[in-house]
Protein backbone atom coordinates (compact mmCIF):
# COMPACT_ATOMS: atom_id res chain seq x y z
CA UNK A 1 0.00 0.00 0.00
CA UNK A 2 2.59 2.50 0.59
CA UNK A 3 3.75 2.19 -3.25
CA UNK A 4 1.22 4.57 -3.34
CA UNK A 5 3.19 7.25 -1.55
CA UNK A 6 4.84 7.78 -4.83
CA UNK A 7 1.81 10.04 -5.54
CA UNK A 8 2.47 12.16 -2.75
CA UNK A 9 4.54 14.45 -5.32
CA UNK A 10 2.93 16.73 -7.46
CA UNK A 11 2.61 15.83 -10.93
CA UNK A 12 4.77 17.42 -13.61
CA UNK A 13 3.86 17.75 -17.01
CA UNK A 14 6.53 16.53 -19.32
CA UNK A 15 7.77 18.15 -22.07
CA UNK A 16 6.45 17.49 -25.50
CA UNK A 17 9.63 15.37 -26.67
CA UNK A 18 9.84 13.40 -24.08
CA UNK A 19 7.33 10.91 -24.89
CA UNK A 20 9.32 10.28 -28.59
CA UNK A 21 12.62 9.70 -26.49
CA UNK A 22 10.80 7.39 -24.01
CA UNK A 23 9.17 5.36 -26.21
CA UNK A 24 11.92 5.41 -29.20
CA UNK A 25 14.49 3.93 -26.46
CA UNK A 26 12.07 1.17 -24.74
CA UNK A 27 10.62 0.03 -27.97
CA UNK A 28 14.33 -0.15 -29.46
CA UNK A 29 15.40 -3.64 -30.44
CA UNK A 30 17.53 -4.98 -27.48
CA UNK A 31 21.12 -5.41 -28.24
CA UNK A 32 21.48 -9.19 -29.14
CA UNK A 33 23.95 -11.00 -26.97
CA UNK A 34 23.38 -14.44 -29.05
CA UNK A 35 26.71 -13.99 -30.57
CA UNK A 36 29.13 -13.27 -27.88
CA UNK A 37 27.60 -15.48 -26.16
CA UNK A 38 27.74 -18.31 -28.28
CA UNK A 39 31.56 -17.02 -28.67
CA UNK A 40 31.90 -17.36 -25.05
CA UNK A 41 30.73 -20.66 -24.91
CA UNK A 42 32.27 -21.91 -27.65
CA UNK A 43 36.10 -21.26 -25.86
CA UNK A 44 34.87 -22.13 -22.24
CA UNK A 45 33.89 -25.98 -23.95
CA UNK A 46 37.13 -25.43 -25.47
CA UNK A 47 38.99 -24.41 -22.76
CA UNK A 48 37.50 -27.58 -20.86
CA UNK A 49 37.49 -29.72 -23.15
CA UNK A 50 41.41 -29.18 -23.45
CA UNK A 51 41.77 -28.89 -19.32
CA UNK A 52 39.72 -32.83 -19.66
CA UNK A 53 42.17 -33.80 -21.92
CA UNK A 54 44.75 -32.78 -20.07
CA UNK A 55 44.11 -34.48 -17.23
CA UNK A 56 43.08 -37.81 -18.39
CA UNK A 57 46.69 -37.71 -20.82
CA UNK A 58 48.30 -36.73 -17.58
CA UNK A 59 46.53 -39.31 -15.46
CA UNK A 60 47.38 -41.96 -17.82
CA UNK A 61 51.10 -40.93 -17.73
CA UNK A 62 51.13 -40.76 -14.24
CA UNK A 63 49.71 -44.34 -13.97
CA UNK A 64 52.38 -45.37 -17.00
CA UNK A 65 55.13 -43.92 -15.06
CA UNK A 66 54.37 -46.06 -11.78
CA UNK A 67 53.73 -49.32 -13.85
CA UNK A 68 56.94 -48.67 -14.78
CA UNK A 69 58.37 -48.01 -11.74
CA UNK A 70 56.83 -50.97 -10.13
CA UNK A 71 58.83 -52.77 -13.02
CA UNK A 72 61.81 -51.44 -12.02
CA UNK A 73 61.68 -52.18 -8.82
CA UNK A 74 60.51 -55.92 -9.40
CA UNK A 75 63.84 -56.15 -11.82
CA UNK A 76 65.93 -54.55 -9.08
CA UNK A 77 64.71 -57.00 -6.39
CA UNK A 78 65.08 -59.83 -9.24
CA UNK A 79 68.67 -58.37 -10.45
CA UNK A 80 69.45 -58.18 -6.22
CA UNK A 81 68.86 -61.50 -5.78
CA UNK A 82 70.78 -62.94 -8.47
CA UNK A 83 74.00 -60.63 -7.43
CA UNK A 84 73.48 -60.71 -3.58
CA UNK A 85 72.00 -64.89 -3.66
CA UNK A 86 74.24 -67.03 -1.67
CA UNK A 87 73.62 -70.03 -4.23
CA UNK A 88 74.77 -67.52 -6.76
CA UNK A 89 78.19 -67.92 -8.77
CA UNK A 90 79.66 -64.93 -10.82
CA UNK A 91 81.84 -65.85 -13.59
CA UNK A 92 83.74 -63.25 -15.57
CA UNK A 93 84.56 -63.77 -19.43
CA UNK A 94 87.05 -61.60 -20.82
CA UNK A 95 86.16 -61.50 -24.77
CA UNK A 96 87.92 -59.67 -28.30
CA UNK A 97 85.21 -58.98 -30.64
CA UNK A 98 86.31 -56.92 -33.83
CA UNK A 99 89.33 -55.77 -32.45
CA UNK A 100 87.70 -54.58 -29.13
CA UNK A 101 87.72 -56.21 -25.52
CA UNK A 102 84.96 -56.51 -23.66
CA UNK A 103 83.43 -58.79 -21.56
CA UNK A 104 80.99 -61.13 -20.39
CA UNK A 105 79.35 -61.60 -16.84
CA UNK A 106 77.26 -64.47 -15.79
CA UNK A 107 75.80 -64.92 -12.39
CA UNK A 108 74.37 -68.28 -12.38
CA UNK A 109 71.84 -69.17 -9.81
CA UNK A 110 71.89 -72.95 -9.55
CA UNK A 111 68.96 -72.62 -6.89
CA UNK A 112 66.09 -71.14 -9.27
CA UNK A 113 68.12 -72.81 -11.99
CA UNK A 114 68.42 -68.91 -14.18
CA UNK A 115 71.35 -67.06 -15.41
CA UNK A 116 71.81 -63.46 -15.27
CA UNK A 117 74.16 -62.61 -18.55
CA UNK A 118 75.51 -59.48 -18.89
CA UNK A 119 77.89 -58.44 -21.90
CA UNK A 120 79.92 -55.39 -22.33
CA UNK A 121 82.56 -54.07 -25.07
CA UNK A 122 81.18 -56.83 -27.56
CA UNK A 123 81.58 -55.23 -31.20
CA UNK A 124 77.97 -54.72 -33.31
CA UNK A 125 77.57 -57.35 -35.53
CA UNK A 126 77.28 -57.38 -39.21
CA UNK A 127 73.91 -57.65 -40.74
CA UNK A 128 73.52 -60.71 -40.97
CA UNK A 129 74.56 -62.20 -38.01
CA UNK A 130 73.96 -62.69 -34.20
CA UNK A 131 76.10 -63.55 -30.85
CA UNK A 132 74.67 -66.41 -29.36
CA UNK A 133 75.44 -67.97 -26.22
CA UNK A 134 75.27 -71.69 -25.10
CA UNK A 135 75.11 -73.72 -22.41
CA UNK A 136 77.77 -76.55 -22.25
CA UNK A 137 75.88 -79.67 -20.76
CA UNK A 138 76.81 -83.35 -20.31
CA UNK A 139 75.03 -84.07 -23.33
CA UNK A 140 76.47 -81.36 -25.26
CA UNK A 141 75.88 -77.94 -26.73
CA UNK A 142 72.41 -76.18 -25.89
CA UNK A 143 71.36 -73.16 -27.14
CA UNK A 144 70.61 -70.42 -24.46
CA UNK A 145 69.90 -67.04 -26.49
CA UNK A 146 70.74 -65.70 -29.54
CA UNK A 147 71.35 -61.82 -29.45
CA UNK A 148 71.66 -59.58 -32.47
CA UNK A 149 73.94 -56.68 -31.40
CA UNK A 150 73.09 -53.56 -33.57
CA UNK A 151 74.39 -50.73 -31.46
CA UNK A 152 77.22 -50.27 -29.07
CA UNK A 153 75.77 -50.74 -26.00
CA UNK A 154 76.25 -53.19 -22.97
CA UNK A 155 72.81 -56.20 -23.10
CA UNK A 156 71.46 -57.87 -19.93
CA UNK A 157 69.27 -61.05 -20.24
CA UNK A 158 67.72 -63.62 -17.57
CA UNK A 159 68.15 -67.09 -18.94
CA UNK A 160 66.18 -70.10 -18.11
CA UNK A 161 69.10 -73.21 -17.57
CA UNK A 162 68.20 -76.46 -19.22
CA UNK A 163 66.54 -79.50 -17.33
CA UNK A 164 68.03 -81.17 -14.23
CA UNK A 165 68.60 -84.10 -17.06
CA UNK A 166 70.96 -81.77 -18.61
CA UNK A 167 73.86 -80.49 -16.25
CA UNK A 168 75.35 -77.37 -17.22
CA UNK A 169 79.20 -77.81 -17.12
CA UNK A 170 79.99 -74.37 -19.19
CA UNK A 171 78.81 -71.82 -21.20
CA UNK A 172 80.11 -70.73 -24.82
CA UNK A 173 79.18 -67.59 -27.11
CA UNK A 174 79.70 -67.91 -31.11
CA UNK A 175 78.79 -65.71 -34.15
CA UNK A 176 76.48 -67.22 -35.85
CA UNK A 177 73.59 -66.36 -38.52
CA UNK A 178 71.32 -63.82 -37.79
CA UNK A 179 68.15 -66.46 -36.90
CA UNK A 180 71.25 -68.69 -34.98
CA UNK A 181 71.87 -72.55 -35.48
CA UNK A 182 71.19 -75.70 -33.89
CA UNK A 183 74.49 -76.11 -32.93
CA UNK A 184 77.66 -74.01 -32.80
CA UNK A 185 79.19 -73.33 -36.45
CA UNK A 186 80.67 -69.90 -37.02
CA UNK A 187 83.94 -68.21 -34.83
CA UNK A 188 84.23 -68.80 -31.54
CA UNK A 189 83.70 -65.58 -28.98
CA UNK A 190 84.21 -67.51 -25.87
CA UNK A 191 84.36 -71.20 -24.51
CA UNK A 192 84.52 -71.49 -20.59
CA UNK A 193 83.79 -74.53 -18.47
CA UNK A 194 82.09 -73.55 -15.01
CA UNK B 1 -13.57 19.72 -23.41
CA UNK B 2 -11.60 16.79 -22.94
CA UNK B 3 -13.21 13.72 -21.26
CA UNK B 4 -12.37 12.63 -17.99
CA UNK B 5 -9.28 9.86 -18.24
CA UNK B 6 -9.66 6.79 -16.21
CA UNK B 7 -7.15 3.86 -15.19
CA UNK B 8 -9.92 1.85 -13.11
CA UNK B 9 -8.09 -1.59 -11.95
CA UNK B 10 -9.54 -3.03 -14.81
CA UNK B 11 -7.67 -0.63 -17.16
CA UNK B 12 -4.72 -1.44 -15.33
CA UNK B 13 -4.97 -5.26 -15.54
CA UNK B 14 -5.94 -4.37 -18.75
CA UNK B 15 -2.85 -2.19 -19.95
CA UNK B 16 -0.78 -5.10 -18.35
CA UNK B 17 -2.00 -7.35 -20.32
CA UNK B 18 -1.69 -5.37 -23.55
CA UNK B 19 1.84 -4.70 -22.35
CA UNK B 20 2.87 -8.86 -22.39
CA UNK B 21 1.11 -9.40 -25.37
CA UNK B 22 3.99 -6.60 -26.67
CA UNK B 23 1.28 -4.02 -27.69
CA UNK B 24 3.02 -1.03 -28.54
CA UNK B 25 0.22 1.38 -28.37
CA UNK B 26 -0.38 -0.12 -24.84
CA UNK B 27 2.88 1.60 -23.49
CA UNK B 28 2.20 4.94 -25.47
CA UNK B 29 -1.25 4.73 -23.30
CA UNK B 30 0.51 4.34 -20.18
CA UNK B 31 2.95 6.78 -20.53
CA UNK B 32 0.26 9.51 -21.12
CA UNK B 33 -1.38 8.12 -17.63
CA UNK B 34 1.42 8.02 -15.35
CA UNK B 35 4.27 10.25 -16.78
CA UNK B 36 3.24 13.42 -14.89
CA UNK B 37 3.73 11.23 -11.88
CA UNK B 38 6.54 9.34 -12.67
CA UNK B 39 8.34 12.75 -13.49
CA UNK B 40 6.88 14.54 -10.28
CA UNK B 41 8.30 11.83 -8.13
CA UNK B 42 11.72 11.68 -9.46
CA UNK B 43 12.15 15.11 -9.85
CA UNK B 44 10.76 15.73 -6.15
CA UNK B 45 13.47 13.20 -5.49
CA UNK B 46 16.58 14.21 -7.45
CA UNK B 47 15.61 17.74 -7.69
CA UNK B 48 17.22 17.68 -11.37
CA UNK B 49 14.53 17.84 -14.36
CA UNK B 50 17.22 16.65 -17.02
CA UNK B 51 18.73 13.29 -14.44
CA UNK B 52 14.83 12.83 -13.70
CA UNK B 53 14.21 12.88 -17.66
CA UNK B 54 16.73 10.38 -17.82
CA UNK B 55 15.60 7.87 -14.83
CA UNK B 56 12.05 8.53 -16.79
CA UNK B 57 13.12 7.11 -19.36
CA UNK B 58 15.15 4.30 -17.70
CA UNK B 59 11.24 3.56 -15.95
CA UNK B 60 9.48 2.96 -19.19
CA UNK B 61 12.63 0.99 -20.43
CA UNK B 62 12.36 -1.50 -17.07
CA UNK B 63 8.11 -1.48 -17.50
CA UNK B 64 8.49 -2.54 -21.19
CA UNK B 65 11.08 -5.29 -20.68
CA UNK B 66 9.86 -6.76 -17.22
CA UNK B 67 6.20 -6.36 -17.71
CA UNK B 68 6.29 -10.11 -17.16
CA UNK B 69 7.20 -9.60 -13.50
CA UNK B 70 4.46 -7.40 -12.28
CA UNK B 71 2.02 -9.81 -10.93
CA UNK B 72 -1.63 -8.35 -10.90
CA UNK B 73 -2.36 -10.78 -7.66
CA UNK B 74 0.02 -8.59 -5.78
CA UNK B 75 -0.97 -5.22 -6.84
CA UNK B 76 -2.20 -2.71 -9.43
CA UNK B 77 -0.28 -1.92 -12.03
CA UNK B 78 0.42 2.30 -11.25
CA UNK B 79 2.44 1.28 -7.85
CA UNK B 80 4.61 -1.24 -8.94
CA UNK B 81 5.83 1.33 -11.37
CA UNK B 82 6.07 4.13 -8.79
CA UNK B 83 8.10 1.66 -6.93
CA UNK B 84 10.51 1.38 -9.87
CA UNK B 85 10.84 4.74 -10.36
CA UNK B 86 11.59 5.28 -6.60
CA UNK B 87 13.61 2.62 -7.15
CA UNK B 88 15.77 3.89 -9.59
CA UNK B 89 15.58 7.42 -8.34
CA UNK B 90 17.32 6.53 -5.43
CA UNK B 91 20.05 4.51 -7.07
CA UNK B 92 20.78 7.45 -9.63
CA UNK B 93 20.62 9.92 -6.19
CA UNK B 94 23.66 7.36 -4.41
CA UNK B 95 25.37 7.42 -7.61
CA UNK B 96 25.66 10.93 -7.84
CA UNK B 97 29.43 12.39 -7.44
CA UNK B 98 28.36 15.52 -6.71
CA UNK B 99 26.08 13.51 -3.65
CA UNK B 100 27.16 16.37 -0.75
CA UNK B 101 26.46 19.10 -2.87
CA UNK B 102 23.11 18.03 -3.86
CA UNK B 103 22.77 17.13 -0.36
CA UNK B 104 23.37 20.86 0.84
CA UNK B 105 20.76 21.85 -1.74
CA UNK B 106 18.50 19.23 -0.40
CA UNK B 107 19.29 20.39 3.17
CA UNK B 108 18.37 23.97 1.67
CA UNK B 109 14.73 22.83 -0.30
CA UNK B 110 13.84 21.17 3.27
CA UNK B 111 14.27 23.94 4.86
CA UNK B 112 12.03 26.43 2.96
CA UNK B 113 9.48 23.10 3.34
CA UNK B 114 10.04 22.15 6.74
CA UNK B 115 10.79 18.84 5.42
CA UNK B 116 7.35 18.26 4.70
CA UNK B 117 6.01 17.48 0.94
CA UNK B 118 2.82 20.24 0.10
CA UNK B 119 0.28 18.69 -2.64
CA UNK B 120 0.28 20.69 -5.71
CA UNK B 121 -1.01 23.49 -7.16
CA UNK B 122 -4.92 23.36 -7.75
CA UNK B 123 -4.19 24.40 -11.52
CA UNK B 124 -3.03 20.50 -12.19
CA UNK B 125 -6.03 19.28 -10.85
CA UNK B 126 -6.65 18.10 -14.55
CA UNK B 127 -4.03 15.60 -14.35
CA UNK B 128 -5.65 12.30 -14.59
CA UNK B 129 -5.07 10.84 -11.12
CA UNK B 130 -5.80 13.73 -8.77
CA UNK B 131 -8.36 12.46 -6.83
CA UNK B 132 -5.88 9.39 -5.72
CA UNK B 133 -2.84 12.28 -4.97
CA UNK B 134 -5.12 13.97 -2.60
CA UNK B 135 -6.06 11.40 -0.99
CA UNK B 136 -2.51 10.03 -0.52
CA UNK B 137 -1.83 13.42 0.77
CA UNK B 138 -5.02 13.14 3.15
CA UNK B 139 -3.65 9.80 4.41
CA UNK B 140 0.04 11.56 4.79
CA UNK B 141 -2.21 14.45 6.74
CA UNK B 142 -3.50 12.21 8.91
CA UNK B 143 -0.25 11.32 10.55
CA UNK B 144 1.60 12.86 13.22
CA UNK B 145 4.54 15.71 12.63
CA UNK B 146 7.61 13.24 13.53
CA UNK B 147 5.80 10.68 11.90
CA UNK B 148 5.22 12.60 8.43
CA UNK B 149 9.03 13.66 8.63
CA UNK B 150 10.83 10.16 8.51
CA UNK B 151 8.28 8.87 6.20
CA UNK B 152 9.40 11.53 4.09
CA UNK B 153 13.01 11.16 4.44
CA UNK B 154 12.67 7.45 4.22
CA UNK B 155 10.50 7.68 0.84
CA UNK B 156 11.79 10.38 -0.98
CA UNK B 157 15.58 10.37 0.45
CA UNK B 158 16.09 6.34 0.54
CA UNK B 159 17.62 6.99 4.18
CA UNK B 160 18.49 4.61 6.15
CA UNK B 161 16.83 4.22 9.73
CA UNK B 162 20.20 4.80 11.38
CA UNK B 163 21.30 8.00 8.41
CA UNK B 164 17.77 9.57 9.57
CA UNK B 165 17.96 9.20 13.38
CA UNK B 166 21.44 11.18 12.76
CA UNK B 167 19.80 13.37 10.58
CA UNK B 168 17.43 14.49 12.92
CA UNK B 169 18.84 13.69 15.67
CA UNK B 170 16.88 11.09 17.31
CA UNK B 171 17.42 7.82 19.02
CA UNK B 172 17.54 4.96 16.76
CA UNK B 173 14.68 3.13 18.64
CA UNK B 174 12.71 6.41 18.33
CA UNK B 175 12.78 6.43 14.47
CA UNK B 176 11.83 2.80 13.97
CA UNK B 177 9.02 3.35 16.01
CA UNK B 178 7.92 6.19 14.38
CA UNK B 179 8.42 4.30 10.80
CA UNK B 180 6.72 1.64 11.88
CA UNK B 181 3.37 3.28 13.25
CA UNK B 182 3.65 5.41 10.47
CA UNK B 183 3.50 2.58 7.91
CA UNK B 184 0.97 1.03 9.92
CA UNK B 185 -1.28 4.34 9.76
CA UNK B 186 -0.56 4.47 6.06
CA UNK B 187 -1.65 1.28 5.19
CA UNK B 188 -5.33 1.47 7.20
CA UNK B 189 -5.65 4.70 5.15
CA UNK B 190 -4.77 3.78 1.76
CA UNK B 191 -6.41 0.18 2.16
CA UNK B 192 -9.27 1.48 0.41
CA UNK B 193 -7.50 2.90 -2.70
CA UNK B 194 -8.58 1.26 -5.79
CA UNK B 195 -9.26 3.17 -8.94
CA UNK B 196 -7.68 6.19 -10.54
CA UNK B 197 -10.53 8.15 -11.48
CA UNK B 198 -11.54 11.19 -13.04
Amino acid sequence: MTDWLGMLAAPRTPRPELKGRVLARALAPRRRWGGPLAAAALITLAVAGGAWWAYRTIGTLTADRDGLATRVHALEDTVSTFIHGPATQLIQIPVSTGGRVGSVTIFADSVRHRWLVRCDGLAPNARDQAYQLWFITERGMATAAVMPMDQDKPMVMGLEMPGADQRVVGAAMTIEPRAGSASPSGPVVFHRLL
Amino acid sequence: MTSPKRLSQEHQRSLARRLKARDERALGELYDLVAPWILGLVVHILHDEDEAEEVVSDVFVQVWRRIDQHDAGRGPLVPWILSIARNRSLDALRRRRRWWRKSALLEQVHAVEGGDIAPAAPHEATVPGWPLHREVHAALAALSEEQRRVVVLSYFEGLSHGEIARRLHQPLGTVKTRLRMAHQKLTEGLRHLKDWVE
